[in-house]
């Protein structure tokens, strides 16, 4: 359960949260909508504690470890797609074999045994989100904090993302920021911005 | 200092995550080690084989030492930050991992900046080490504080907009209580001195409460 208590963020003169309490809880895909600008990706980063609030308190889990998807979030392009996960999830305290780096692959449409040795600045947009998405799923994290995962995905994409995130749901905490009706389809709660 | 095997872990593959990329992408070890050269060559070409006092060659070592490392420590977190890596980095690895990473990449890499350019530097002014041990003892005291330092100031002046210039004015005052006394025992290697154990004391203490400093003020920026 992710808990904010009383929680405001100004940029400048404009107040995006004011006074906000809320309690976001697992075991469903929660959805952050609203107009561009609204907030979506601050709300995600305020949950994550990626962004300290002005006031207030967020509070997450303890011990509970969060992934991330986001635009913002870039991996590292010099590297391999496989030394791009081996990295991520040796951070995490994991140590990925050749069989997992290419089951992961896999399960995002993701050929690494052709493009596992490929560096990541030779992969187009979508190969890209899908290695992003490879990572999160690498590290199993507690909380899911998901801002437009299938923005640049084809079909098969999309529809690979959308059930690891129906697969994963009941045991994590996921937060979904969109506007896109697939992806508003996906969740089981809508918290619409501004709030 | 929270120290735990996992945070090792994480530090060893932050190390080894920036070796690599530095290794593929050169063009920081080019700018340190080009940078030492010219400024060594140079040097060498201006005094025309003149007497040059020790004092004044150990202080010689440690400006081409300083620049050249401000040259590659800036981009330490910064090219992280262009490339839109640093948040990502940031949520998966713990924030003294991170930092202690950082600041072993940049000890190694100014390690090998100095084993390039010392020989260099020794034979273009046709210095006679008289004291070996106490020459390498002081570079590596020497390059751990530079190390601390500048990891810190390179993680604080990556959100500032004049970062190139920022950075060796915040180093310098930071790392000039290191200088002086690495200086007078630089002085002291060329000429057979046995080393003044206050100021490797000095210096010494001066490392420990650089990365002690560190430690502490990382997790607030």
């Amino acid at each position: 359960m992710i808990a904010f208590d009383d929680v405001n963020l100004s940029f400048g003169r404009r107040a995006l949260f004011s006074n906000v309490t809320l309690t976001l809880r697992g075991g469903r895909v929660i959805g952050i909508t609203g107009a561009n600008g609204a907030g979506k990706s601050t709300f995600l980063k305020l949950a994550g504690k990626i962004l300290r609030p002005d006031g207030g308190e967020v509070r997450l889990p303890e011990g509970k470890t969060i992934a991330a998807l986001s635009p913002e979030m870039k991996i590292y392009d010099t590297l391999t797609a496989r030394e791009n996960l081996s990295f991520f999830a040796r951070l995490r305290g994991k140590t990925l074999t050749a069989e997992e780096i290419i089951g992961l692959g896999e399960r995002v449409g993701l050929d690494l045994e052709t493009f596992g040795d490929v560096r990541a600045e030779n992969f187009s947009t979508g190969m890209r989100q899908r290695l992003k998405f490879a990572i999160l799923l690498s590290v199993d994290a507690d909380i899911w904090l998901l801002d437009e995962p299938t923005a640049n995905l084809d079909d098969d994409g999309r529809k690979k993302i959308f059930h690891e995130v129906r697969g994963a749901k009941a045991n994590k905490i996921i937060l979904l920021a969109t506007n896109d009706k697939a992806e508003v389809a996906l969740c089981d709660e809508i918290i619409k911005l501004p709030l | 200092m929270r120290l735990s095997s996992f945070l090792f872990e994480q530090v060893a593959a932050i190390l080894r995550k920036d070796f690599l990329i530095g290794l593929r992408r050169r063009a920081t070890f080019a700018a340190m080690m080009m940078f030492a050269l010219t400024a060594v060559a140079s040097l060498s070409l201006s005094t025309g084989g003149a007497f040059v006092e020790p004092k004044f060659l150990a202080a010689l070592l440690w400006v081409v030492i300083f620049f050249a490392a401000s040259a590659g420590i800036a981009g330490t977190f910064d090219d992280e930050a262009q490339a839109g890596t640093l948040p990502t980095l940031k949520l998966y690895a713990d924030a003294q991992a991170i930092l202690f990473g950082k600041m072993l990449y940049v000890f190694l890499s100014l390690t090998m900046l100095t084993i390039f350019i010392l020989p260099i530097f020794l034979i273009l002014f046709d210095v006679a080490v008289e004291n070996f041990p106490l020459l390498s003892l002081t570079i590596l005291l020497g390059l751990i504080g530079i190390a601390a330092a500048g990891t810190l100031t390179a993680a604080i002046t990556t959100s500032a907009t004049v970062k190139g210039g920022l950075f060796p004015i915040l180093l310098f005052p930071i790392t000039l209580p290191i200088f002086l006394p690495a200086i007078a025992l630089t002085e002291q290697s060329f000429t057979g001195g046995a080393g003044d154990a206050s100021s490797l004391i000095v210096v010494a203490a001066f490392d420990a409460i650089l990365i002690l400093a560190s430690s502490i003020l990382y997790d607030y920026l």
